[in-house]
């Protein structure tokens, strides 16, 4: 089993409702406890996140496009975090999930190091370090009825840019929508395996002709009309 | 990386300290003449000492050090456990040695003991740089030139402290004070070709790594677009920021350098050179080497660039 997410780059619209949904959910989950806000109603809030939405700009004018970008922890298939893990807090399970045992980590930071993707925050409260859990204790808890045993974010993308899935069963909907639309992960070179794929925005085919590519280029929109004739 | 004083002192402190332990087991295991055993044992404990400190001093750094103790558990996997597990080894077995040769005790257990004080330290000395070696998402780390570093500048500063306590406890032999020197030379001339590896190796950039040329891009660009950071999300400081987004300007950077060469290893080795006599004055030397070692320990986390800056706002690593 290789459970892990897929995040669709073409449908995100940045909107923050999975980091918030991740949030708050974990505020009731005895799997790592509440995610520590410090000074949450003070001058300079912050806090402990599973999930966050980042926004990049791709490009230049008139080619640009805004890609919104969430991340949480890939549960690597070779994960760095549980390679350097000193006590044995950061494992592994068969399902695929990489967890941190909460009564054993002693806060040390290396797994947070070994993370390219900064997956994993140090809680202070606690001084143990956090990631996501891929909601562990929705996945499998048969009080929630099926439909519901999903990870949060994925339940609370409006969206529906987030899906969850066993990327080992090739019918699963993760692993079909990776083959359609060329899902890939991130920083693959430096050898850890990343399971949750990211899927591309899509390319529309330019359906306009040559005169109207023309009249779109002298009114400066470019990016609507056709590569192949502006080349 | 936000350089962490505690870390910073441990390594440089234990380095020295491991490397001095070694150096004086290995002088007695090779019965070399001119360095007496008062000297050599108080080496050894010195060395042990600051080990001992140093490791002390990195417990500091952990946000839960009730679990400190579970820190063995995986030594097939972890450096960071095989360091905890030899260190761990090391006080028994260099203990036991010193106090054999501190009582004046010879024979074939004393060789064994100094010869597992020379492997432990040796192991211990590996171990915490590969610590940092393995990391992948720094590319600064992930060198075989960083443990070749650690190990020649602990045996350097280790050499600098073995001679003045040589020196202070008998004499310090002319060709212990060259041995030192040429220690020096060779430690200077592994952190310059660190530094020149380092600035010709091949950065992540921020499009590579979010999928610019795997199609996360607009219709009409091209797969080599070049992407920024536009919004990162939240309005304060996380957990990453503080401990990745360290900012250190080129011309800091330069001059720190300079310090930590002239004061690290310049200014030491020529004094050396020019026949400082005395141990007051090596001691001397190897408080200013260590001073020098400080610097460059702080710039070996300062001018480290994790792989997570490029969702912050950095365009390479």
């Amino acid at each position: 089993m290789k459970l892990g997410l897929v995040i669709d780059l073409d449908t995100c619209v940045g909107c923050h409702a999975c980091a918030t949904a991740c949030k708050e959910w974990n505020a009731s989950s005895k799997v790592s406890g509440a995610l520590s806000d410090y000074e949450p109603f003070g001058a300079h809030p912050s806090g402990v996140w599973f999930n966050r939405v980042r926004h990049f700009e791709v490009g230049e004018y008139p080619e640009s496009k805004t890609v919104n970008f969430p991340m949480s922890c890939l549960h690597c298939a070779d994960a760095a975090c549980v390679t350097v893990c000193p006590t044995g807090a950061s494992y592994k399970r068969a399902d695929g999930i990489v967890l941190v045992d909460q009564e054993k980590c002693m806060g040390c930071n290396l797994c947070a190091w070994a993370c390219p993707y900064g997956a994993r925050e140090l809680d202070e409260v606690p001084g143990t370090m956090k990631k996501c859990t891929l909601c562990v204790d929705r996945i499998y808890d048969v009080l929630l009825p099926p439909e519901d045993r999903q990870p949060a974010c994925v339940l609370a993308c409006p969206t529906h840019a987030r899906m969850f899935g066993d990327f080992d069963d090739p019918e699963s909907e993760v692993s079909k929508v990776t083959a359609e639309r060329g899902g890939f992960a991130l920083l693959p070179e430096l050898g850890y395996a990343p399971v949750n794929r990211y899927l591309p925005p899509r390319q529309p085919a330019a359906v306009v002709g040559a005169e109207e590519t023309r009249a779109l280029l002298d009114r400066g929109l470019a990016s609507l009309a056709s590569p192949a004739i502006r080349r | 990386m936000k350089p962490a004083f505690s870390i910073i002192f441990f390594t440089v402190g234990s380095g020295a300290g491991l490397g001095l332990l070694a150096l004086a087991a290995l002088l007695d295991l090779a019965q070399a003449g001119g360095v007496a055993s008062p000297a050599l044992w108080r080496s050894a404990l010195l060395g042990l000492v600051l080990v001992a400190a140093g490791l002390a001093s990195s417990t500091l750094h952990l946000a839960n050090p009730r679990n400190a103790w579970r820190s063995l558990a995986r030594v097939r996997t972890s450096w960071l456990s095989r360091e905890a597990a030899l260190s761990l080894a090391l006080f028994p077995a260099a203990g036991l040695y010193i106090a054999l040769e501190a009582r004046g005790v010879a024979g074939a257990g004393r060789m064994l003991l100094a010869l597992l004080t020379v492997l432990l330290s040796w192991g211990v000395l590996v171990c915490t740089a590969m610590i940092y070696a393995s990391l992948k998402p720094i590319r600064q780390w992930h060198t075989l030139w960083t443990p070749v570093n650690y190990v020649l500048l602990g045996h350097w500063s280790g050499a600098l402290l073995l001679a003045a306590t040589a020196g202070a406890y008998g004499a310090a032999p002319p060709w212990l004070l060259m041995a030192a020197g040429g220690l020096g030379a060779i430690a200077l001339a592994a952190k310059l070709a660190y530094w020149t590896a380092v600035g010709r190796g091949a950065p992540t950039t921020l499009a590579h790594a979010i999928g610019v040329d795997r199609g996360v891009r607009g219709p009409g660009a091209s797969p080599a677009a070049q992407a920024r950071l536009l919004d990162v999300g939240h309005s304060g400081g996380t957990f990453l920021t503080g401990e990745f987004l360290f900012v250190l300007a080129r011309r800091h950077a330069t001059l720190l350098r300079a310090v930590a060469l002239v004061f690290g290893f310049a200014l030491p080795l020529a004094l050396l050179i020019a026949g400082l006599a005395g141990w007051h004055g090596v001691l001397a030397l190897a408080a200013c080497c260590m001073m020098g070692l400080l610097v460059e320990r702080w710039l070996f986390f300062a001018e480290a660039k994790h792989t997570v800056r490029l969702f912050h706002g950095d365009a390479r690593t």
